[in-house]
């Protein structure tokens, strides 16, 4: 058996899958205080659910995939680890320039963000090298020792060390590591070549400063939630998702923990590319999953998930940069908490301000007094009060329907539930915005692609979303409530590692290059070690960071082979570059050299069964058989409440009820039941239904 | 108010920003010059049929504020065939853009009527434009003979959506690095054509006449929300006088005055009490200098109305033909529009708006451009002796302080508004031969304040292999940027080199310095002003300053007057005997 557990900010999702491919989703308050509590009573609503106590189910356990937002609450809350800078002498505001930029250039209300460690907590380190890694100063082992004797005295838990071109010599970095470790034991140390060696200062001390913040609260989490799972009965390998899209040994993340953050939602393109090509044979699936606070958008191309080069901790140019790729998944702050206002000149915004989970909306009754999406949703009658009682929310559909009205409907001049639906509407134009942002920007024509949904709280308005998007297809999983933690189940076990090298292809230095792709190799089989697999068959993939010389973003380009024995090869990767450049930006610069400014090496061994055809359960579905609710332009309608499993077409309007949350199928839109299992929704009566998969495919496909 | 659909209002602006942003994405990611595709030199926006700015988003103020409706305009008026698949390249400074460099792509956007319904517009910063020097700011240009600059006013490239090759194959021998040219220009043209298809899917959505009462909708309710913030505005007026240093040949301070005035509603900024246009770059353009008045406008009320054709009824900026910043007449050079004289007209706006109203306005933002921010060419001796010629963005601050918050820390020109990025010193090592030395923060040189302006910032070059050629003009180093409601003034910009032999040499406001291998520039940007007493300052934001190395303890005290302990704690009883010397009761400092 394996069991994933994703702990997001409300709840956390344990999804257990027993070996005949039976999948069963459970949710239990997530315990900030001590994480493993609601970790455990998630495991034990299982354990009880399969007849077994919670010791007899973790010993059974083979695998438990973990993903946490441990990480990166600590930075929201300010909890890390007190952190020095290390840095060359002469650029000692490295953290604090960032790399500039600025949104809503007149808008002067918001005070420059503080650095990630403070002036006060850097130091500067007498010591130069070039851009080829030649020496310019000595390192002066005087600098480093009087930055020592400071952090001794400050107290200081953890240091970030980026000295200006140690991807191209890190004998300098090497040598500050060596005299912390001596002088100052106890202080977690990243070197910001050994963390991630790229081009560009900022992103690397960032990357190092952040990591080293995190190593010992993540060092102490994991190896505590490991002894307890342990003590409970636990014998299996604890993996935890990354923010690469894989999974790594926790011992291994322990090592670099700043790849713990926002691993969650990187978990959900994973089951998202799953879905997608169990149910249809688009090219292109657009992957959303909708919390309480929240809308992650990602897109996977051909089965590829792209992944992204700046991930910020926080808003674009006023937070900071993690340095680090990962899988490309844009956060915006739209959810089923977004507050809705009416400025003084009457016109209807929703969010980005939130109330969060804390106090909530309105119709929670923890106090919030905002008009927020969900209260808009329970006005309209798309929400079912039972079953939110069930998960412990005590509902008060009068204070949605009271806030609604006097802060939405008032100002309007608009009765309640129109003013609920114009805020519905305008909060799904809005998520509809942060899609388009990024399929404009990976190239991708939301029309030609199927659209899949997760997250509790998407099932309001994602067929509104589709509609609006053009997509004729509509997947909405039947675990699509956890659709973070079924990635887990999903992911790949991975390790990666990347080096800096600057090559143009017309003076290419092949030996350089083929010395870096064995090291890099080697690198990642070791990494492979504390997740005690034996990965028959998988090999390494390569990847070169290249671009055409004066540009300045890189794309990812796989190469064909792990070592170039000619010219051929040469022009072959030449020839990939211009077709992927064509692809992305629709140019290809047929006539230039390209630039390569790094390798990649991965491996990547794929979860076991990754095909199944799974049956879901975890949550019942009864309840009422029909409600009322309101849609714009039929107003309050008797619709039909259909549990999922009973689903073979269903025209819309009527409400879909699925483990975890429920779906609104707007008036027109239809529902099917997909040979994965998946409910398929078209959105428009007029689109033709294009559900690709000809026939059903339970058996196990080669990956 | 009007009457249509509030929520339709709400949806529909949101889907023309999002089209807006398309267009600035495609620009971004395809384009080649570092200014443009590191620095987001670059600016789109939409433009109704009757050439009002709608729409624009993550630009650079300068750029768009006022321009992008006259550059419209002259396109119908020079054009008055306009038809589907035509495309437009208009750098003109005498038709409504601003500066040469800045290079603008016009398409029309038609109905299925052949109606022209929109323009939409995308514009960047090219790194060359044929000057004769090679700079895309040329200050010294006596005209725009002189400036060399190939201008375009409004010149059809593309015709039923294929290129006019001529107009290519012109620019291509007359423009510095071709290549890194072409690149950029389609990446323009891409993103005009994105703009374009975007527009008409919209239309094909909502319909061509919906669309049309949203614009009249949209634009009413931006003037209903400047004219509710101007109404908070006490009404009044003030001249304000500032003067942009001296510079090469011209070694006096240039006056520049500025009338304002806050009444019915109206903001009024009159200009035409100015000099003549100079023999110089610096000349504005009819669209920066409308643009410099809305900037400090805009800042001063914080954003609070949607910049676009509705908004700017309730301004009014008086101008008059050949005035330094006025409507220049040919061949008036204005090489350098985009900066300098931009920068003395939008801050007296903002400072003076601030003197006017509490709470309102802002101080002076630091002056247009360090050597940090100058445009460097030369030949790279690592690389075969390939020419180069590009800007650098580094250690530029100035953000100015206002009533909301203290100065934004990378803020750069008042019209750059901090949206350009900074370059990365790795980046730049590996591009061109030379190496920046250091980067830091000057302490000290912030403009004092209730709340304070951002600090200066130093930074060290020295090329490595070969010489370089380094081309600025850096205003604010005889007349820094001053602060408002009695705020201090931030510190000024500073240029010096030191020659191989140790020597330090003190460098003008204005330099083409040719820097050998060994020697090293060094530069200091403004720091921003502040705005209110800096007696008034909270004295744990003193402290956080201090702590952080941004203030010293000696000006803590001497211009703060906070007390502040070897150990770097508050002494909070020193620090009201302090404050209360101040108010003449006899207290020794």
């Amino acid at each position: 058996m394996r069991l994933a557990v994703d702990m997001g900010g409300t709840f956390t999702d344990v999804v257990l899958e027993r070996g005949d491919r039976r999948v069963s989703l459970y949710k239990a308050p997530t315990t900030p205080s001590n994480p493993a509590d609601g970790i455990l009573a998630g495991i034990g609503l299982a354990a009880a659910d399969v007849g077994l106590t919670t010791a007899e189910l973790l010993n059974r356990t083979k695998v438990l995939i973990h993903g946490t937002t441990r990480a990166t609450n600590a930075i929201l809350t300010g909890t890390q680890a007190k952190t020095a800078f290390l840095t060359t002498e002469g650029h000692p505001d490295i953290l604090v320039f960032r790399m500039g930029g600025r949104e809503n250039p007149f808008d002067h209300s918001r005070e420059y963000p503080d650095p990630y460690v403070p002036r006060s907590l850097t130091f500067e380190i007498a010591e130069r090298l070039d851009y080829r890694g030649r020496v310019v100063r000595p390192l002066e082992r005087s600098s480093v020792e009087a930055a020592i004797a400071r952090m001794a005295e400050a107290e200081v838990e953890a240091a970030g060390v980026c000295l200006l071109w140690s991807i191209a010599n890190g004998a300098h970095e090497l040598a500050v590591g060596e005299m912390l470790e001596a002088e100052l034991p106890q202080v977690a140390v990243t070197l910001s070549h050994q963390l991630n060696p790229i081009v560009r200062e900022y992103h690397r001390a960032s990357a190092a400063c952040i990591d080293a913040s995190l190593k010992p609260l993540m060092t102490e989490y994991l190896a505590g939630l490991e002894q307890r799972l342990v003590d409970e009965g636990f014998g299996g390998r604890l993996m935890v998702a990354s923010v690469s899209g894989g999974l790594l040994a926790s011992s291994w993340l322990a090592q670099a923990p700043i790849q713990a953050i926002n691993s969650g939602p990187a978990l959900a393109p994973i089951a998202g590319r799953h879905y997608a090509s169990r149910e249809s044979s688009a090219e292109t699936a657009v992957v959303i999953d909708t919390g309480g606070t929240s809308l992650d958008v990602s897109v996977v191309r051909r089965g590829d998930i792209p992944r992204t080069r700046d991930t910020w901790l926080g808003g674009r140019f006023v937070s900071h940069l993690t340095g680090f790729p990962s899988i490309d998944v844009r956060t915006t702050g739209s959810g089923g908490g977004s507050i809705a206002t009416v400025d003084a000149g009457g016109l209807l915004g929703v969010g980005p301000e939130s109330a969060g989970a804390e106090p909530g909306p309105a119709c929670y009754g923890r106090g919030g007094e905002w008009a927020t999406v969900t209260d808009a949703c329970m006005v309209l009658g798309y929400l079912d009060p039972e079953r939110l009682g069930r998960l412990n929310v005590a509902v008060d559909r009068l204070a949605a329907e009271r806030v609604i009205e006097e802060q939405i409907g008032a100002p309007l001049g608009l009765d309640r539930e129109a003013a609920a639906a114009a805020v519905v509407r305008v909060a799904t134009e809005q998520m509809v915005h942060a899609i388009e942002e990024v399929t404009t920007e990976q190239g991708v024509d939301p029309r030609s692609a199927v659209l899949v949904s997760g997250g509790g709280a998407a099932g309001f308005n994602v067929v509104a979303m589709a509609k609006r998007l053009g997509c004729n297809t509509l997947v909405i999983p039947r675990t699509s409530s956890a659709l973070s933690a079924t990635g887990g189940l999903l992911s790949p076990v991975f390790s990666e590692h990347a080096l800096a090298l600057h090559a143009t292809s017309d003076r290419f230095p092949v030996e350089e290059v083929n010395a870096s792709l064995d090291r890099l190799a080697a690198e990642c089989w070791a990494g492979l070690s504390g997740a005690e697999l034996q990965p028959s068959g998988t090999r390494v993939d390569f990847i070169a960071e290249a671009r055409y010389p004066g540009q300045v973003w890189e794309l990812e380009l796989p190469l064909k082979v792990s070592k170039f024995s000619s010219e051929v090869d040469i022009v072959a990767m030449v020839e990939d570059f211009h077709r992927v450049h064509e692809e992305v930006f629709a140019v290809r610069d047929a006539n230039s050299p390209i630039e390569i400014i790094g390798l990649r090496a991965r491996i990547l061994v794929p979860a076991p069964g990754d095909a199944r055809t799974e049956t879901v359960e975890g949550f019942d579905v009864g309840g009422e058989s029909e409600r009322d609710a309101y849609f714009d332009g039929l107003g309050w309608t008797r619709v039909q409440v259909v549990g999922s499993g009973q689903v073979s077409l269903v025209e819309g309007p009527a409400i879909l009820e699925l483990p975890g949350t429920s779906v609104v199928l707007d008036p027109g839109a239809v529902a099917t039941r997909g040979l994965g299992g998946s409910l398929l929704v078209s959105p428009r009566p007029d689109s033709n239904l294009r559900f690709g998969k000809a026939e059903s495919d339970d058996s196990i496909r080669s990956h | 108010m009007t009457q249509f659909d509030p929520i339709d209002m709400a949806v529909l602006s949101s889907r023309v920003t999002a089209i807006v942003r398309s267009m600035a994405n495609t620009l971004i990611r395809t384009g080649r010059s570092v200014i443009l595709n590191t620095g987001r030199d670059f600016s789109c926006c939409v433009i109704t049929g009757r050439d009002e700015l709608l729409c624009v988003a993550d630009s650079l103020p300068t750029h768009v504020l006022s321009g992008p409706d006259i550059m419209a305009a002259s396109m119908r008026e020079l054009h008055p065939d306009l038809r589907p698949g035509d495309a437009f390249l208009h750098n003109s400074p005498y038709h409504g853009n601003s500066h040469p460099a800045d290079v603008s792509m016009l398409i029309p956007v038609f109905d299925d009527d052949g109606r022209h319904r929109f323009t939409v517009l995308s514009k960047a910063h090219l790194a060359d434009i044929g000057n004769a020097e090679p700079t895309p700011y040329s200050a010294s240009a006596q005209d725009v003979y002189e400036e060399g600059a190939l201008i375009f006013p409004c010149v059809k490239v593309q015709e039923d959506y294929r290129d006019l090759e001529d107009i290519i194959r012109m620019c291509q021998v007359r423009i510095r690095v071709p290549d890194k040219w072409w690149g950029d220009y389609l990446a323009l043209l891409g993103s005009a054509r994105v703009g374009e298809r975007q527009v008409k899917a919209l239309a094909a959505e909502v319909g061509w006449d919906h669309l049309d009462e949203f614009v009249g909708a949209w634009l009413d309710y931006s003037e209903g929300r400047m004219a509710d913030v101007i109404g908070e505005l006490p009404e009044g007026e003030l001249e304000v006088k500032t003067q942009h240093d001296g510079f090469r040949h011209m070694t006096d301070d240039i006056p520049i005055n500025v009338k304002l005035r806050i009444a019915d509603g109206e903001v009024d900024v009159d200009l035409t009490d100015n000099l003549d246009c100079l023999p110089c770059g610096l000349n504005l353009t009819e669209a920066t200098a409308t643009s410099a008045a809305m900037l400090g406008i805009f800042n001063a009320t914080s954003g609070y109305a949607p910049p676009n054709a509705g908004s700017f009824r309730r301004i009014k900026v008086h101008l008059r033909e050949n005035c330094i910043v006025g409507i220049p007449r040919h061949p008036a050079s204005c090489s350098v529009s985009t900066c300098n004289f931009v920068d003395r007209v939008g801050n007296a706006v903002q400072r003076g708006i601030a003197e006017l109203a509490d709470g309102f306005g802002m101080a002076e933002c630091g002056f247009s451009t360090p050597v940090s921010v100058g445009v460097l060419s030369g030949k790279d001796p690592r690389h075969d002796d390939t020419p180069y010629i590009d800007q650098l963005v580094l250690g530029w601050t100035g953000g100015p302080a206002c009533a909301l918050a203290d100065g934004w820390l990378t803020m750069g020109g008042i019209g750059d508004a901090g949206v350009l990025q900074r370059d990365s010193v790795e980046v730049d090592e590996l591009r061109f031969p030379l190496r920046i030395d250091s980067q830091r923060i000057l302490p000290d040189s912030e403009g004092a304040g209730w709340r304070r302006g951002a600090p200066g910032a130093a930074v060290e070059i020295t090329p490595t292999d070969t010489e370089i050629l380094f081309m600025y003009l850096s205003d604010g180093t005889v007349n820094p940027p001053l602060g408002a409601r009695g705020g201090g003034a931030g510190g000024t910009a500073r240029q010096t080199l030191r020659k191989l032999d140790g020597e330090t040499e003190e460098l003008g406001v204005w330099g083409r310095v040719t820097v050998d291998a060994g020697e090293t520039i060094r530069s200091h940007c403004n720091g921003g002003g502040g705005y209110g007493d800096p007696q008034s300052r909270e004295p744990e934001r003193v402290l956080k300053d201090v702590r952080e190395g941004l203030v010293t303890r000696e000006r803590a005290a001497e211009v703060y007057r906070v007390a502040i302990d070897e150990r770097l704690e508050l002494d909070e009883e020193a620090t009201v005997a302090l404050r209360a010397g101040r108010t003449g009761e006899g207290g020794a400092l």
